[in-house]
């Protein structure tokens, strides 16, 4: 039903993606020792771990024939405004709790406007991350950057840079969030909901699903995976800059879901899809960290890479005039 | 009572009723959300800033308006043909260096260094478009990849030439030009974009490859399937794009001379933001260049004064996501809404009484008494023809009818056995005559009046009027033209029945019960065509009189036959000839005996008669109930009617059982019989006309040769 | 028109200003009105963070001591917003324009136009390529080598360390990392042999980014001494990386910036920064207010014709440097005034 259409025609962008993964891992792996210690191996993996939990939510939001720009905005000021409000002599327990209501508030005003106001998902969310952190940062923020002071030596701090057995916890909470997002797609009746949204909105509304509370669930649903990342990258560095929210770094984690597999269509992809783009970033910023590669170079390296990937899906499995969506862009 | 009733009557004449649906069914109304909001940005912002609203701040801004606006425009172009360009910003920048490094750091010749600039854009256009319109990859994607690109390029290129650049060694009096100075006190750039929106007005209204990227953009797969060039229109659409970007990126290096990692970033967002507020919608086929002028000074306007206003950190943020959620919201609604409101406020009642209905009940001694004088009805063509509203007889007996399809059929004399192809000519043919050289003359519902040759030639006679002033429907455009005559002099005379509705809602014209028709001239000598006779209620058949001066008319939710002078001494007067119809009057043609047949489509009921006084209660069923269950006059039972030209009626022949012909909308008599057609009948009948000169033509009778 | 500048005077007559009932010490009536009246306006990069807003700090307090008036164009990290605010300021043309370039080039043009109109411009911290009537502000290249010379003391190899450095910049068209990577270069070549740059990247002044890539740097080099930083916003992302690694006290971050509480003298006491350079955005804010006025009382005959240069003296703290008031609150500024 899900991702399935794909493979049948012929070799899936899953596929090709993880084949070119392959390739460049071997590639660096030969050619740079340090590369292939098991050390840096986690630090790849730590490296793209925000960006991999961000992404989880964005393929909850596209399987379900959404999109949320509004993630990086949920992350940086719900994270900051925790960091704030146990500066101010908050109790970092409630200061959370306090941070993820605000995070759950945006994603339901995202909600509301995409189910019941009909107002396009990617229109809805671009500007709630400008409102959301226009809001937060003119009403209840007193600088950009935020650091993490008051909480510094509580259980809070270990969130983002502790580790068990050696592997950083924020490698560890990327497993567990792509595993429980993984099990309520694959197992929960209202994971099933979303794909049968995702594929076809009406026809899920004529069978009599819930449609606008399932939009409503899926929004609530980033918005808290996109806050425990901010408590992640919060906790890594100390400190948190609000700014992020008006960084391009929206677009990098939809390269990471659409890279994967997941159609921007709705309703195909697995969070498998999502660990196979993250990976296969993280391979490639990490192996060109190590070279040295001038930033710029990286990114145009990494935009190439991605270009010939979806090429060469395209080649591979080409769209039919026939069958393509209208307005699916 | 009468009080009240002539006050009604008053109110249903004076106040037009009708135009606030015609307003809404305007393609322009569109714009309606994105002004109203311009108004509310500028009087909310004006309020709070001082000068906002004069002439040096406007044009403080029009510089920068001018580069959104190219911008703005690309966008629009691709938003329209389907896809969405989010490489702008980037190519933007590109063009901007590009630029600065060919004239300034290598002193190139300023047409080549703007030309190399231009040539960049659309190279990367290119690319994107290749790549999107004939390998098919997803837009966004392909779009989010390609800004990435270039924008890292720009940002590599940046690190070494920066400096550089912005340092020239050359001088041009023509970039000079562009950079400083102004004309009529615009800016270059600003006129520019200006001409650009023209010409992109043009191409997307007025010319071929503009109305392709609307097809593409309102159903890829229906204009795939239509044989246009859907891979070229799509991939032209980011060559656009592309040139439009790079052009608002040379403007942008004239403005500042200076190339940073910032310049260009985020413009993919305002001009995306841009051509949605002004209401271009996402995913393609809906918009205009003027939504995208439109969007583009709104989300100026807002930008800028946001950062006038001075608010604290972030309040910027606040307001911009606000105006754009709260625009956005609006479009939505308008768009998901328009067409219900339109279809609630179209139909507007009028206020119509009827005399006295006359009585049609067997043996009443009426001259429209019952009779089954139909009943033994030859037909031709049984199950081969669909709605021949109107047959007519050529000089040898063959029978020419239109239908739905689109055709005219032939029915050749003297059997009438197959039905042949005569022409197709599209829309859906109505009234029929020929003219003298035996062309057949065609009133053509949806498309004008045609005629076609004997030798199968069509040609279009006229299709447009004089437009009337004020007229919100455009009514120079012929939508429903029912049936024609012509006169002596070569004049055709032909109804156009409504301007209100098109075919397939003929019938709801009659819950308005308006005079929504006229009777246009058209003068084949001079090509001139004229409405002479406006606001008639359904004007229908048209029929001349013997006395080469005068035609009658039928208006068919009047009920009534009237008789109008296009020549003579009482040239324009109009006179009713029959007043009260017992039915509703269709065509008329002449008969032997020197009366004029008229057809009765329907007949009158007293329900239909009672609500036609009552314009509100029209008005609250059109609102409230769904259409299959509206009260329409009846249009299931019918007669033909006989009439002298003064009005008396000499006969009338019914079809009691309503199965041979149960819609009757016109007759033609040739040689003793009586063909009869309906508009929605599958037939064509005939009937043997007792007494009738069987030798009498219709051709004949109007070159004088009979009676 | 008149009848309403004919209000206006009456209207500035009937509040008498403050110091029209001190007594004249012959230069301080003459000064004040002076002030009195004109405008200010005040385009940073953004509002919202310690160095911009310790200068408005500075402006606000004396806008409302002499009676100017501020208007504050928040572009918020736009160069193009900025660029338009600053010609929408040139038509309204405001007494003096104070300006925070956020790159070399982006200003230069509307820089020039703004002398041609006549306004007197001040520009703050970053130097554009066109000069204005003042620049306040840092010398980036003289930082650049204070830390590689810092570097080379603690990581040089004759003074027994690696030798091995990574560079962090910023945004690589602003000043900071255009004359910071030369001085980097030109010192380290001074002193050959000592350093050795195993790695230079760019972070966009994002400490996660900063983090990500020096959690990778820190992997690629276990021999690593030291982090050549940027900004201090941002490096905090890579002491994060190396308190993460358990390196902390092994390898050294060497960073600069404004000087605020939060930023600077924390982090050099929990040991995040070894050594960090200050340009003081708080006596920023004072030479800002200075200039302010010297060019409200005595403006340029001609705009930009002779540019003064206030460069910012740089001060270096240290976990050992650290004396209470090395660093400023933006609190305090905005409680007491720079």
């Amino acid at each position: 039903m899900s991702g399935g259409g794909k493979k049948a025609r012929g070799i899936s962008q899953e596929g090709i993606v993880i084949a070119i993964s392959a390739v460049i891992f071997l590639v660096f792996a030969v050619t740079q020792p340090v590369f292939r210690t098991p050390e840096n191996i986690l630090s790849l993996i730590q490296n793209v771990s925000i960006l991999g939990i961000l992404a989880v939510a964005m393929a909850l939001t596209i399987i379900g024939r959404g999109i949320d720009l509004s993630l990086v905005a949920i992350m940086a000021v719900s994270a900051a405004w925790v960091l704030q409000l146990s500066n101010n002599g908050m109790p970092i327990g409630l200061a959370c709790l306090i941070g993820l209501g605000l995070a759950l508030l945006i994603g339901l005003v995202n909600g509301i406007l995409i189910a019941y106001l009909e107002i396009p998902a990617i229109f809805a969310t671009l500007a709630i991350a400008t409102a959301a952190y226009g809001f937060v940062r003119s009403m209840l923020l007193e600088d950009n950057l935020i650091y993490l002071k008051a909480a510094q030596d509580t259980w809070f701090k270990v969130i983002g840079s502790g580790d068990v057995l050696g592997v950083p916890n924020p490698v560890i909470l990327f497993a567990i969030v792509a595993l429980v997002v993984h099990l309520f797609l694959k197992h929960a009746v209202k994971g099933r909901f979303l794909y049968a949204m995702g594929e076809n909105p009406s026809a899920a509304r004529i069978t009599g699903l819930p449609n606008r509370p399932m939009v409503l669930l899926q929004y609530l649903l980033a918005a808290a995976i996109a806050f425990l990342a901010g408590l992640i990258m919060a906790t890594s560095v100390d400190s948190i800059e609000t700014r992020i929210a008006r960084s391009t770094l929206v677009y990098d984690i939809i390269l990471v879901v659409v890279i994967g597999g997941v159609g921007l269509a709705g309703g195909k992809g697995k969070v498998r899809n999502v660990i196979v783009g993250t990976l296969m970033i993280g391979i490639l910023l990490n192996g060109m960290t190590i070279l040295n590669t001038p930033y710029t170079i990286q990114n145009i390296i990494k935009s190439v890479i991605l270009l010939a990937a979806i090429i060469v899906d395209s080649v591979m499995n080409p769209r039919d005039e026939q069958t393509s969506q209208q307005g699916d862009i | 009572m009468s009080f009240r009733r002539s006050l009604a009557r008053a109110r249903y004449k004076y106040v037009p009723d009708h135009v606030l649906g015609e307003l809404l069914s305007k393609n322009w109304v569109d714009n309606a959300i994105p002004v109203l909001i311009l108004v509310l940005t500028l009087v909310v912002l004006g309020s709070l800033l001082d000068g906002l609203v004069s002439v040096s701040s406007l044009l403080g801004m029009s510089a920068q308006y001018g580069e959104v606006l190219l911008v703005t425009i690309g966008m629009t172009v691709v938003l329209l043909a389907g896809g969405i360009d989010l490489s702008v910003g980037s190519v933007f920048a590109l063009a901007n260096f590009v630029m600065l490094a060919l004239f300034n750091m290598m002193g190139l010749p300023i047409g080549v260094a703007i030309f190399g600039a231009l040539a960049c854009g659309a190279a990367v256009g290119a690319v994107n478009g290749i790549l999107i319109g004939y390998l098919k990859l997803r837009a966004f994607l392909t779009t989010l990849v390609s800004m990435i690109i270039v924008r890292a390029i720009v940002d590599m290129l940046l690190l070494s030439y920066a400096v550089k650049i912005a340092n020239p060694v050359t001088e041009s009096a023509f970039w000079d030009f562009i950079s400083f100075e102004t004309l009529w006190g615009l800016p270059f750039s600003f006129l520019a974009a200006a001409v650009v929106a023209i010409a992109g007005h043009v191409l997307l209204t007025r010319l071929r490859p503009g109305w392709r990227i609307l097809a593409v953009g309102g159903s890829r797969r229906s204009a795939y399937n239509a044989g246009l060039p859907v891979k070229r229109t799509v991939a032209s659409t980011y060559v656009i794009s592309g040139v439009l970007a790079a052009l608002a990126g040379v403007f942008y290096a004239s403005r500042l001379n200076a190339a940073g990692s910032g310049t260009g970033a985020g413009l993919e967002i305002v001009a995306l933001t841009a051509a949605v507020v002004g209401g271009n919608s996402l995913g393609g086929g809906r918009g205009s260049i003027f939504k995208a002028v439109l969007g583009a000074v709104i989300v100026l306007l807002v930008t800028n004064s946001v950062i006038r206003l001075g608010l604290p950190a972030g309040g910027d943020s606040l307001v911009l996501g606000l105006i754009l959620l709260l625009a956005v919201g609006i479009d939505v609604k308008w768009v998901k809404n328009r067409s219900k409101l339109v279809s609630r406020v179209y139909v507007s009642p009028a206020h119509m009484e009827l005399s006295e209905r006359p009585e049609t009940a067997e043996g009443s001694g009426s001259p429209y008494a019952l009779n089954d004088k139909l009943a033994d009805v030859e037909l031709i063509g049984l199950g081969q023809i669909d709605g021949p509203e109107d047959p007519v007889l050529d000089e040898d007996g063959n029978i020419y009818a239109g239908t739905r399809h689109g055709d005219i059929i032939r029915f050749r004399a003297p059997d009438f056995a197959e039905p042949e192809v005569f022409v197709h000519i599209g829309g859906h043919p109505l009234g029929l005559t020929f003219d003298r050289d035996g062309n057949l003359l065609a009133c053509i519902a949806g498309m004008g009046v045609y005629s076609i040759s004997p030798q199968r030639e069509i040609r279009k006679l006229t299709d447009q009027t004089n437009r009337s002033l004020t007229s919100i429907i455009d009514d120079s455009r012929m939508r429903l033209a029912d049936d024609l005559d012509v006169a002596p002099d070569g004049r055709i005379f032909f109804s156009e029945a409504t301007v209100r509705f098109d075919m397939s809602d003929w019938m709801v014209d009659a819950l308005e019960a308006r005079g929504n028709g006229r009777i246009i001239s058209f003068d084949p000598a001079s090509g001139k065509t004229r409405t002479i006779l406006p606001n008639l209620r359904f004007p229908n058949g048209i029929c001349m009189c013997r006395d080469g001066e005068s035609f009658l008319f039928a208006q068919t939710w009047g009920c009534s036959i009237s008789r109008y002078w296009f020549a003579g001494p009482k040239t324009g007067k109009v006179d009713v000839v029959v007043p009260d119809l017992p039915g509703y009057p269709d065509n008329i043609n002449r008969a032997s005996d020197g009366g004029y047949w008229v057809a009765l489509v329907g007949m009158r009921t007293p329900a239909f008669d009672l609500i036609l006084k009552n314009p509100a209660l029209r008005k609250r069923m059109v609102e409230r109930v769904a259409p299959d269950e509206w009260l329409f006059p009846n249009m299931n039972y019918g007669c033909v009617v006989k009439i002298d030209i003064d009005g008396t009626v000499t006969d009338c022949l019914w079809d009691r059982s309503g199965t041979n012909h149960p819609m009757i909308t016109s007759m033609r008599e040739h040689k003793g019989w009586l063909y009869l057609g309906g508009v929605s009948n599958n037939r064509i009948g005939r009937y043997r006309i007792p007494g009738a000169d069987p030798e009498w033509t219709a051709a004949k009778s109007y070159r004088g040769e009979a009676a | 028109m008149k009848h309403i500048l004919k209000m206006a005077t009456v209207a500035a007559a009937l509040a008498a200003p403050a110091w029209a009932e001190k007594p004249d010490d012959g230069l301080v009536h003459e000064s004040a009105s002076a002030m009195e009246g004109k405008t200010v306006a005040y385009v940073p990069i953004a509002m919202g963070f310690d160095l911009t807003e310790a200068w408005a700090s500075g402006l606000r307090k004396d806008a409302e001591a002499w009676g100017y008036n501020l208007t504050i164009r928040d572009p918020n990290w736009s160069v193009d917003a900025g660029a338009q605010a600053l010609s929408q300021l040139i038509t309204e043309k405001p007494d003096v324009i104070v300006v925070h370039p956020p790159e070399i080039q982006a200003y230069a043009r509307l820089l020039k136009q703004a002398a041609r109109a006549g306004i007197p411009v001040i520009t703050m911290n970053l130097k554009a390529s066109e000069n204005t009537d003042y620049f306040i502000g840092a010398d980036w290249y003289d930082i650049a080598v204070q830390q590689t010379e810092q570097l080379i003391e603690i990581c040089g190899k004759s003074n027994g360390g690696s030798g091995q450095v990574a560079v962090i910049q910023g945004v690589l068209t602003n000043p900071t990392s255009q004359y910071g990577m030369m001085a980097i270069e030109a010192t380290m070549a001074a002193h050959e042999g000592e350093l050795e740059m195993v790695s230079n990247q760019a972070a966009d002044w994002d400490a996660s980014k900063a983090h990500a890539i020096a959690t990778t740097v820190l992997k690629a080099n276990p021999d690593l001494c030291g982090f050549a930083g940027m900004w201090d916003n941002m490096d905090v992302g890579i002491a994060a990386a190396i308190k993460e690694a358990g390196k902390q006290g092994d390898v050294h971050v060497v960073t600069s910036g404004g000087g605020n509480k939060d930023s600077a003298c924390d982090n050099v006491e929990n040991g995040n920064f070894d050594s960090y350079i200050s340009y003081d955005a708080a006596g920023q804010a004072r030479d800002l207010m200075m200039a302010v006025r010297a060019v409200l009382q005595n403006p340029p005959e001609e705009a930009a014709a002779h540019p003064v240069a206030v460069y910012t003296p740089l001060k270096t703290i240290t976990k050992e440097s650290l004396y209470p008031g090395a660093c400023w609150s933006l609190d305090d500024l905005n409680t007491y005034g720079p």
